[in-house]
């Protein structure tokens, strides 16, 4: 904002004192629970430190020792090759149901309108530990109702008993349909609340000029609604990246660490095997390969932080 | 809601509605919402019913036995009650500490300002996942590993960053003329963010509380990680854990509780969506 400020006003905005106490406990509670924790984390990555370490305090500086045992693991690029391809599916997926859904609602009566936005809303608001609860329930072997109705739809067969857990594909099929699930309800929300944003003079010269609804949708509304949908990409990009409840609860993993995404990769390395130093590392490369990822967006934020008052 | 007019207008920025566009949003409510009937549905059914080869699509004989079976299930209510004293912590301190970084931030000029800004907004693209491993060294060697106080903590820091951004979402909204005119009738400092900014921010701080309080209280990664004993756990990690000892997973046993567990969510979701959801795009989509 550039608007002159009358001096009194400025004066305010100027008390130096009053600011720095205002951020104080803030200040301390992010740089004793964040700040502090990262700058541990990256010396963490450099040493051996285990479960023998919590218990005695003993450990070793290793140099680069984890990096390079992480980089020569076969199981790590695994994983990561996995987390993309499983991001870059959730991410497609949902934002292309998103996307329909939101423009859907455009073109509903009022009552239907509210309906789809009570289901969004519930869908959303559904805690994560008891979606992936009631997908297990949902795809249990012999009682859950999918496999029943895949089943019944007699184009795979019986289906009755089929483990979802057990199977690589079904697995993250599963999981993905979860994900993706809990996850429209926001882009749909989020590209809507841009949609009635949309001028309707704008539409409304298209359609005197005798284009389609279609070449409207395409020409007028997606355009408008561009920056929306690259910023919730990224959103997506952000959280598809760092699932892991769902995977936990779902697959743990398994089978055989076949369904393990990074995140998954690097809790098991922390807090199964208790190698806290190649875990450290493993965050550290994780939060790097994000930070590459989504650049644009935080050179964005960055610039944006430094708007003025 | 809406009045008259509004709606008519809203009615003409939006496409024409179409018989097939409601078909279509039928099936979708259908599908979308069908998990959601299907946890209630078994959450009311009986034990025996539920695990039946044929699925019952309505419950014929509707009971309320799975929600006792759930309330009185080993470890419920301490673990509520660990749930409850952790989300309260956590919000305290992340609203507590988040107004009034957040009034710095948007009402004050001082160096370093843009710096911690783009600090906070780096700190939110870390994964949590990754805190996670160095916090569990700074916790057991503090002595707060296992106790609800370093879990409050954990959660201060996954919230506070974004708890901060969105409430200055809304300080930012207010004009600079109120600290002006407030001043020119000579108020203190402390009277214009206490008399005059705080009270307006309040449906912000509202919003940031839901967001805080949905954040712990949904959390399982970091309490079954950082807590050890089985009576401190919070209800996301004793819904994951639900079974009963003699037979397994009690299925209906199960959604009862998640459907316990899930409904204060729901609630304070459904009443304050409107509002969370404008927090959120408006601290994201600013600048």
């Amino acid at each position: 904002m550039t608007q002159k400020t009358p001096k009194s006003a400025r004066a305010f905005a100027d008390r130096r004192l009053p600011a720095l106490l205002l951020m104080t406990p803030g200040g301390i509670l992010l740089t004793a629970v964040t700040l502090v924790p990262l700058a541990v984390m990256i010396w963490m990555a450099f040493t051996d430190y285990n479960r023998r370490s919590l218990f005695t305090g003993a450990y070793d500086m290793v140099g680069f020792d984890n990096f390079i045992g992480i980089l020569t693991n076969e199981e790590f690029w695994w994983s990561f090759i996995r987390t993309i391809l499983f991001t870059a599916a959730l991410v497609i997926g949902s934002l292309l149901i998103g996307v329909a859904i939101s423009h859907l609602m455009t073109r509903l009566g009022s009552k239907m309108r509210i309906l789809v936005t009570i289901v969004l809303v519930f869908t959303w608001a559904m805690p994560n530990v008891a979606a992936s609860l009631v997908w297990n329930w949902l795809f249990q072997p012999g009682y859950g109702v999918f496999n029943w109705i895949l089943t019944q739809l007699r184009v795979f067969g019986d289906m009755t008993n089929t483990d979802w857990g057990s199977n690589t594909g079904l697995a993250f099929t599963s999981i993905w349909l979860l994900v993706v699930w809990q996850a429209v309800p926001f882009l749909a929300m989020t590209i809507y609340a841009a949609e009635t944003q949309v001028s309707p003079e704008y539409k409304e010269a298209a359609r005197i000029d005798g284009a389609s609804e279609r070449r409207i949708y395409f020409n007028v509304t997606l355009p408008f609604l561009q920056p929306t949908i690259l910023l919730v990409t990224i959103l997506s990009v952000i959280w598809d990246f760092n699932v892991f409840n769902q995977i936990w609860l779902v697959s743990h993993g398994g089978p055989d660490g076949t369904t393990a995404t990074l995140g998954v990769f690097t809790y098991i390395t922390a807090f199964v095997s208790f190698d806290l130093g190649t875990g450290a590392a493993l965050a550290l490369i994780t939060a790097l390969l994000l930070a590459g990822l989504t650049s644009v967006y935080i050179r964005h934020l960055i610039r944006s932080g430094e708007d003025d008052l | 809601m809406s009045t008259n007019t509004a709606t008519k207008t809203r009615r003409r920025k939006l496409g024409r509605p179409s018989p097939i566009a409601n078909t279509i949003a039928l099936v979708f409510c259908i599908l979308w919402a069908f998990p959601i009937y299907w946890m209630v549905k078994t959450a009311f059914t009986k034990r025996s019913d539920a695990l039946n080869a044929t699925p019952q699509f309505f419950p014929t004989d509707p009971t309320l036995d799975n929600f006792h079976t759930a309330l009185f299930q080993a470890g419920f209510f301490e673990n509520l009650r660990s749930s409850v004293i952790v989300v309260a912590g956590a919000v305290a301190f992340a609203i507590v500490a988040g107004l009034f970084a957040s009034a710095a931030l948007s009402r004050f000029r001082f160096s370093g300002r843009r710096t911690i800004l783009v600090i906070i907004l780096l700190i939110q693209m870390i994964p949590g996942g990754a805190t996670l491993i160095p916090q569990y060294f700074v916790f057991n060697a503090t002595g707060l590993l296992g106790t609800y106080f370093g879990l409050i903590l954990a959660y201060v820091s996954a919230t506070l960053p974004f708890s901060i951004w969105m409430m200055r979402s809304f300080f930012l909204a207010l004009p600079r003329e109120l600290e002006e005119a407030a001043q020119l009738d000579g108020a203190s400092t402390w009277q214009v963010l206490t008399k005059i900014l705080f009270p307006l921010v309040l449906p912000g701080v509202l919003a940031t509380s839901v967001f805080t309080f949905m954040n712990a209280w949904n959390d399982y990664l970091i309490a079954y990680t950082f807590m050890k004993d089985q009576s401190m756990y919070t209800l996301p990690v004793w819904l994951a854990s639900f079974s009963s000892p003699i037979t397994g997973t009690d299925v209906s046993g199960q959604m009862a509780a998640s459907v316990l567990f899930s409904l204060p969510v729901v609630v304070l979701f459904t009443i304050l969506q409107r509002k969370l959801v404008t927090g959120m795009t408006g601290g994201a989509v600013k600048g």
